[in-house]
């Protein structure tokens, strides 16, 4: 029996077990070799550190957070608290672990450990105060070597022998090094494929055929850079750009947790990002505005939306969920993709302990945290133009009413009633009880029911809801005599709730009885004259609650909704010895859960006649003032409460302006997700110990990564506005080259630094490190504008290499390190759709607004938590949109973006996979929504040319911007009598292929019968197929 | 090739028939083939096929796993863990020092009481294990069971919870233990995937990350196989196009993907070959995986596919045609196993009972209890049961405390519990017949043997003969893997 009582959670138990056990081991005080004064920090315990300690908590590197090497670093501790408790040797850790007390952490892990009696030195010199001379000179921050970290040098571009192929300074580093290895680069690709590529790369689309045809023929010099200053400035580069900027935003269209609750607007958001990318809003102030658009000066409605970037985190909605516990994983969340995204750091890592490679301190990832602690997340009104007309038209009709009414009541109150309100102030004496409220000691209640003390001292039954119930309440006054009690019994604001707890809302009070208990223990009834309520239901009198008959009770139907009372005059006055407790009694026996949601106790010692008033105490309060000690304000009140509730006109006007009040058109329902900056009770920002939310460590004021550049703030308060301008502080070593990076990757499919999100120690290091210095310097140069680094690395030869891979570097540079070719990989999952669509000609290209959602079998759906999700297709041409638009609902992403590798966007994805699945095969052969793009591309081809050659060339080049070679064309015709053959024995197959009727104005020019129009289905199936065709080249 | 080319036939085919039958005379596999002997694959032998068989660390027990996953949290003391203590003090109190150091998702603290099972519970098997009286088939099994009553986790709510059962973090984007064991070990069968996820009912509240690959690549993901119309999205071809249609197309895209290769030479190529021809395999053997008429009556029977639905009113079960999916969900596990699929795992939905647990612990019970005790017994009978190890498991436990939730009529239900619960595993290197672990006299905390659900991970990867410090992936720096940088094995649940 005794032993279940002591619970502890398990991790905690063993824990304490073992440490209680090594206390019995640890060597007494008393035995201590010298005496305290003598140690000496200087002789006696640095060189004992130095020796042991330093190696792994010195300059070099500071493991667990904690240096040993000064004195300020040493007394702030480590990520698991301070090293040294001053006068506390037991209890100091560094004791504890280098006696072997904390076996979970025994010091030093290798190597020599210190003796007995050098431990026991260590022990009494805490024991003594740790006296420790002052740090000689702030100590440096930790000393890395490590490239990343170091500056950008720009370099002058190396010279190179074939200087011919050299177009810009990217030519000079990756042919000097291809040249020192004795490789040449690849011929440039055809013109089919370029144009391909670059439209593939800018805008995540096919090429038109007359585009194709019109590039290839033409020879001007100039040919190539027109056509990508022309694709720069199409509004669909904001498309794919946006794209991969929304891998790394985590951008989805729901909560991500359980129930996965729809966020309908977070695309205003995603049209943010596609509209700042298509205006080539520079780098710098694209990272300034989701950071912190909030905090920039007269910030404007388009800076708050950039927030929005950080509320892509996700959200826990299930029930019971510690709502504290969410929003520091939000916050987590925020610093980490902040570290990965511009840093590309892997700061998560010092989330729960000092990082392990990178020198990045726990105590640094809560600087950090710090910063986006206080940014609350507030859904900013966004209304779309529409929207915003409409209301303003409403808002106009109404204002210009509460204009009038306004008017009526200042005529009101400009009148005169000195004498009205004098009259009303005798009369309104009586009922001016002065009540004061109690304040509960303890509750009790039988059947499961929680009784809750609320700040305005009322009682809230919550838990369970049976169908009777008992309240107890012990109370205490400070009052000595008492004549009368108050029981009120309060509406919740919530409308389907009443003030009682049954179905119908009401409640029957069967029993009130008042207990005193004397200082001395002893207990005696209280019985009340009689008892007056406010309103009572027939039948169910309040007299029935103080009768002694349990059957009889107070009840109040029909008025469910509203605040009641009930009031206990005393025969003659209660005399209350100091120490003496009130115990109230509610019997609630009716059944069918006929008891009382929320109730208040009040005494009062009144002389008065005591009323069932319902005039406020504060009213009541100032009545029982004497008129001339009144303040002005007071005053003011009474007036006020006069001619809003008393006064028969004011009263009808004051209800007049509520239910106006009421009427106000309501803000558009469009809302941005935003951030934006506590001002009231900011929160302190602690070390949360192993990443637990609830172990407070030191607190921690907002800071920067020391290995980094200097932070530079506005001012002694740094905001996240500092933070990010820091950030982008050209100074910075690492947002220069991971953004760089991040647009090569999207240009090679592949980063010089191929770790795109990791820079730090583990990540692999730059295949071309001055090339990337120089890329990351020239953005800088160029203002930061996206457009123009990506132009200048498209107008390189490097870039335009063909990607066709070469057998005899197949061994020595499998990955094409060295950059002697383009690569080849296949489209992003969004891309696959969008050329499916746009070589099918279904594409529609409208830009940006809400998420579509495509057809999408039930039972996929409901896979969905609960029926949560719900998937109403999308009409007419909306469902013909970009792959980006479709709803990502987390719990249940749409089944073709996973099975291409599309980001599960509940954390920030850098890199996407790019796996190839028979999934993949099976999507794209028989989806309906592929299907259907065989079926419109074979009719315009079947429609439009003539001879099966030149239909299948039509098909050919439709798809994959070229003509086929002789033997594909061979095999495409075999494919094409295969397929008839067969179709001519299943006579029905035929038009189940076609699909859809023929519609009326695009009547074929050329009569084919169905199986040979079912055939070229069959082929346009089998070149969409192609690895080609979902391949950039 | 004659023209009614049915799917039994397609089954049966191997690769070499379906080379020898293609109509392009050079068979498309062969390029696979040939590519790695050419040495143009050397290094990246695995490119074409990431799922190809792999060399565990050391000689495995198991082979297979069928996990039966109970969304939601069943109640151990009603099902596994008997507490006579518990009956006794129904009604009781907690002690409020004890209270204070918890958190509930709904109990209101101020009110909590103890709360008593209705169950009985009897001893069976030589080892006379526990089992309440809702559980009377898989009480017969009880000899291949190994129950562990001393389970831990570190997450309180369902979907983190899921998450640390399923990937060993409540943090999103990691992948599952299936997903980690088919990228350690490849998948044994040619034509279906190697880990394959079945439902029955409502959804889970983990939806898709419960099978998800995480950071590796989506070849290790779960397949969900459905209920309703295709076992696989997008398995059958679409309207009109015959399967004779299907082979033709397949074997142009290859013929033409090989010339392209001829000129590009890019091995993705050979790689996206393979996957088109496992769907192509894939779109026989699937249907002939789900088409469960071959079975015999005597196993159909053994399984209740046929069983008549209760009447009891559990509306959050997911509604009627429960005990049919998933007794024929537990009968396809038995046929994924056979066709050499590595990981197969079997979802329910809501055992979340923080109400009317007494009626809906019935419902769910009746409805799981019969077809698992049949998987388990003819996996044995089959011989199968050695190298397949059977999981049942939710995220964590419930509370002996009742619920006394606002709104709620009455007190029925019991809340979520972290700190001790319980569950079992069969087959595949485990010892059956014991019970691993012991929880105080009502069920709150664990006395004996705690397993975190990192040592159980370990554990298990061992028995597939996987060292679980060695089966890492690098990803942003750091060598990740399924048990975090914990997990002890327990020695104890191995046979």
């Amino acid at each position: 029996m005794q032993t279940w009582f002591d619970m502890k959670r398990i991790e905690h138990a063993g824990r304490l077990a073992v440490a209680a056990a090594a206390l019995a081991f640890a060597p007494s005080s008393g035995a201590a070799p010298t005496s305290p004064t003598a140690v000496d920090y200087a002789r006696d315990i640095q060189p004992l550190l130095a020796k042991h300690c330093y190696s792994c908590h010195g300059p070099e590197k500071v493991k667990g957070g904690l240096r040993l090497d000064t004195k300020k670093h040493a007394f702030e501790g480590g990520d698991t608290g301070p090293a040294i408790v001053v006068g506390k040797g037991a209890e100091s850790l560094l004791y504890k672990n280098i006696s072997g007390a904390n076996p979970d952490s025994i010091m030093p892990p290798k190597g020599e450990r210190l003796s007995e009696a050098q431990v026991a030195l260590i022990k009494s010199w805490i024991d003594a105060g740790a006296p420790w001379p002052a740090d000689t000179e702030v100590a440096a921050a930790p000393k890395v070597d490590h490239w990343s970290f170091k500056p950008v040098q720009r370099t002058n571009p190396p010279k190179v022998r074939n200087s011919r192929w050299v177009t810009n300074p990217i030519d000079n580093f990756v042919l000097a090094r291809l040249e020192k290895e004795k490789i040449k680069p690849s011929p440039e690709a055809d013109r089919a494929t370029l144009i391909r590529r670059l439209s593939m790369d800018l805008l995540g689309l096919l090429p038109k055929a007359t585009e194709v045809e019109a590039f290839v023929k033409d020879k001007s010099p100039r040919a190539y850079e027109d056509l990508v200053d022309r694709l720069l400035a199409s509004p669909h580069f904001g498309e794919r750009w946006g794209r991969h900027w929304l891998d790394l935003a985590r951008y989805a269209d729901s909560d991500g947790y359980e129930k996965d609750t729809p966020r309908p607007y977070a695309y205003i958001y995603r049209d943010w990002v596609i509209a700042a990318i298509n205006r080539d809003l520079p780098f710098d102030q694209f990272t300034i505005e989701q950071l912190a658009g909030d905090l920039l000066p007269n910030a404007t409605e388009e800076q708050k939306i950039a927030t929005g970037f950080h509320r892509n985190t996700l959200t826990n909605k299930e029930g019971g969920v510690d709502k504290e516990e969410f929003r520091c994983k939000a916050v987590v969340d925020r610093v980490s993709t902040t570290g990965t995204v511009w840093l590309g750091l892997t700061v998560a890592c010092a989330e729960c302990h000092t990082h392990k490679y990178d020198p990045i301190t726990q105590k640094e990832f809560y600087q950090m945290f710090a910063f986006f602690n206080n940014a609350d997340e507030l859904d900013m009104p966004a209304p779309t133009p529409d929207e915003r007309a409409k209301y303003e038209a409403a808002k106009q009709t109404w204002d210009a009413q509460q204009t009038a009414l306004k008017k009526e009541w200042d005529a009101f109150v400009a009148a005169d009633i000195t004498d009205k309100l004098a009259a009303w102030e005798q009369e309104a004496q009586s009922a001016a009880v002065p009540w004061t409220m109690l304040d509960v000691k303890k509750t009790d209640a039988t059947g499961g029911v929680a009784l809750k003390v609320q700040a305005d001292k009322s009682i809230v039954a919550t838990g369970a809801n049976p169908d009777t119930a008992t309240y107890t309440v012990e109370a205490e006054t400070e009052l000595p005599g008492i004549t009368g009690f108050r029981l009120e019994v309060l509406d919740d604001p919530d409308a389907k709730k009443g003030v009682g707890r049954s179905k119908g809302k009401n409640f029957v009070l069967n029993e009130f009885t008042v207990q005193v208990v004397g200082p001395d223990g002893k207990k005696r009834t209280v019985k009340p004259a009689q008892a007056l309520a406010n309103h009572s239901q027939d039948n169910y009198q309040v007299g029935g609650a103080i009768d002694g008959d349990a059957k009889s009770g107070w009840a109040i139907k029909p008025l469910y909704d509203q605040n009641h009372l009930a009031v206990f005059p005393l025969k003659e006055e209660l005399k209350l010895s100091p120490g003496s407790k009130l115990i109230f009694t509610l019997d609630q026996k009716y059944g069918t859960q006929h008891t009382i949601a929320q109730f208040r106790l009040s005494v009062t010692a009144t002389k008065e006649t005591i009323a069932a008033s319902m005039m406020p105490d504060a009213i009541a309060k100032i009545l029982n003032t004497d008129a001339a000690q009144r303040t002005a304000k007071q005053k003011a009140e009474l007036a006020k409460y006069y001619r809003e509730t008393v006064d028969p006109e004011g009263a009808k006007l004051t209800q007049r302006l509520a239910e106006h009040a009421k009427k106000a058109p309501a803000l558009p329902p469009t809302k941005a997700q935003t951030l934006v900056e506590r001002i009231d009770q900011p929160r302190d920002t602690f070390i949360h110990i192993r990443g637990d939310f609830l172990r407070k460590g030191n607190p921690v004021e907002p800071g920067t990564l020391a290995v980094l550049n200097p932070f530079k703030p506005r001012d002694t308060t740094p905001d996240r506005l500092d933070f990010a301008k820091w950030l982008v502080d050209p100074a910075n070593p690492l947002t220069g080259r991971v953004a760089a990076n991040h647009v090569w990757r999207t240009l090679f499919g592949r980063g010089l630094v191929p770790t795109v999100e990791d820079f730090g120690v583990r990540g692999e290091k730059p295949s071309h490190p001055e090339l990337l210095d120089w890329l990351a310097s020239e953005y800088i140069r160029l203002g930061w504008s996206r457009k123009a680094l990506v132009k200048t690395i498209l107008m390189s030869s490097a870039y335009r290499q063909s990607s066709a891979h070469r057998p005899e570097l197949a061994e020595r540079d499998p990955l094409n390190t060295l950059l002697s070719r383009q690569n080849r990989y296949r489209l992003d999952a969004e891309n696959v759709r969008d050329i499916y669509l746009s070589a099918s000609g279904l594409l529609n290209p409208k830009i940006g607004g809400p998420s579509i959602r495509p057809p999408l079998p039930a039972d996929i759906a409901a896979l969905g938590y609960a029926n949560s999700v719900k998937w109403q297709e999308s009409p007419g041409a909306e469902k013909y949109r970009r792959g980006m638009y479709i709803f990502f609902q987390r719990t249940v992403p749409y089944p073709m973006l996973m099975t291409f590798d599309a980001p599960d966007s509940n954390v920030t994805c850098t890199r996407r996979e790019r796996s190839n699945t028979p999934l993949q095969a099976l999507t794209l052969m028989n989806d309906v929504v592929f299907f259907e793009c065989s079926q419109a591309l074979a009719r315009r081809v079947a429609d439009d040319e003539s001879t099966l050659d030149e239909k299948i060339k039509h098909l050919f080049q439709s798809a994959l911007s070229r003509q086929p070679t002789k033997p594909e064309l061979a095999r495409l015709k075999q494919l094409y009598f295969e397929h008839l053959v067969a179709l001519e024995q299943q006579p029905e197959a035929a038009t189940k292929i076609l699909g859809l009727p023929e519609s009326k104005d695009s009547k074929p020019k050329i009569e084919l019968n169905a199986n040979e129009r079912a055939t070229m289905v069959a082929l346009a199936r089998v070149v969409l197929n192609l690895d080609e065709f979902i391949t950039r080249e | 090739m004659k023209n009614d080319f049915d799917a039994q036939d397609l089954a049966r085919m191997t690769r070499r028939d379906f080379l020898a039958t293609s109509a392009s005379g050079i068979g498309t596999i062969a390029l696979a083939t040939m590519l790695k002997q050419d040495g143009l694959l050397a290094g990246e032998a695995n490119i074409a096929d990431p799922l190809a068989p792999k060399a565990p660390h050391f000689a495995p027990k198991a082979k297979a796993i069928i996990s039966i996953y109970m969304e939601g949290a069943p109640s151990q003391m009603d099902l596994f863990d008997p507490k006579p203590k518990l009956n006794e003090l129904d009604g009781q109190k907690l002690p409020d020092s004890l209270l204070e150091k918890v958190r509930f998702a709904f109990i209101q603290k101020e009110g909590a009481r103890l709360m008593a099972s209705p169950r009985k519970f009897s001893k069976h098997g030589q080892s006379g294990m526990d089992f309440s009286d809702l559980l009377p088939h898989i009480a017969t099994c009880a000899d291949d069971i190994c129950m562990i009553r001393s389970m831990h986790t570190d997450q309180f709510n369902h979907h983190p919870g899921q998450l640390m059962m399923q990937c060993g973090t409540s943090m999103f984007g990691r992948p599952t233990m299936g997903a980690w064991l088919t990228y350690g070990l490849g998948s044994e069968s040619q034509n279906l995937p190697g880990y394959v996820v079945l439902t029955a009912g409502r959804g889970t509240s983990g939806g898709a990350s419960l099978w998800s690959s995480g950071f590796l690549p989506s070849n290790y993901a779960g397949v969900l196989f459905r209920n309703q119309g295709d076992p696989v999205l997008n398995l059958s071809n679409p309207p009109g196009i015959t399967r004779e249609m299907q082979h033709y197309g397949l074997d142009a895209v290859n013929d033409l993907n090989k010339m392209r290769y001829a000129r590009v030479n890019d091995p993705e190529i050979a790689s996206r070959i393979n996957a088109y021809e496992l769907a192509f395999r894939m779109q026989a053997a699937a249907p002939e995986l789900m088409d469960i008429s071959s079975e015999p009556q005597h196993i159909r029977d053994a399984y209740g596919i046929d069983r008549v639905e209760p009447e009891i009113k559990a509306s959050r079960g997911g509604g009627p045609g429960q005990f049919r999916a998933f007794a024929t969900n537990c009968l396809l596990a038995r046929r994924l196993v056979e066709r050499g699929v590595r990981f197969i795992n079997i979802f329910h939905a809501s055992w979340d009972h923080h109400s009317n647990l007494n009626n809906e612990l019935t419902h769910n019970s009746l409805m799981a209890d019969q077809p698992i005790a049949a998987l388990i017994k003819d996996l044995k009978q089959r011989g199968l049961l050695d190298s397949t190890m059977v999981f049942w498991a939710s995220e964590f436990g419930r509370t002996p405390l009742g619920e006394n939730r606002a709104g709620f009529q009455t007190v029925s239900g019991r809340d979520h519990h972290p700190f001790a619960f319980t569950l079992w595993l069969a087959g595949g290197g485990i010892k059956g017949g014991q019970v691993v672990g012991e929880t105080d006299d009502i069920g709150w905390n664990i006395v004996k043997d705690p397993v975190h659900v990192h040592d159980l991970h370990a554990t298990m990867l061992n028995r597939f003969g996987l060292e679980h410090t060695k089966l890492t992936y690098r990803f942003q720096g750091r060598d990740f893997r399924l048990t975090d940088v914990a997990g002890k094995l327990v020695p104890q649940m191995m046979a």
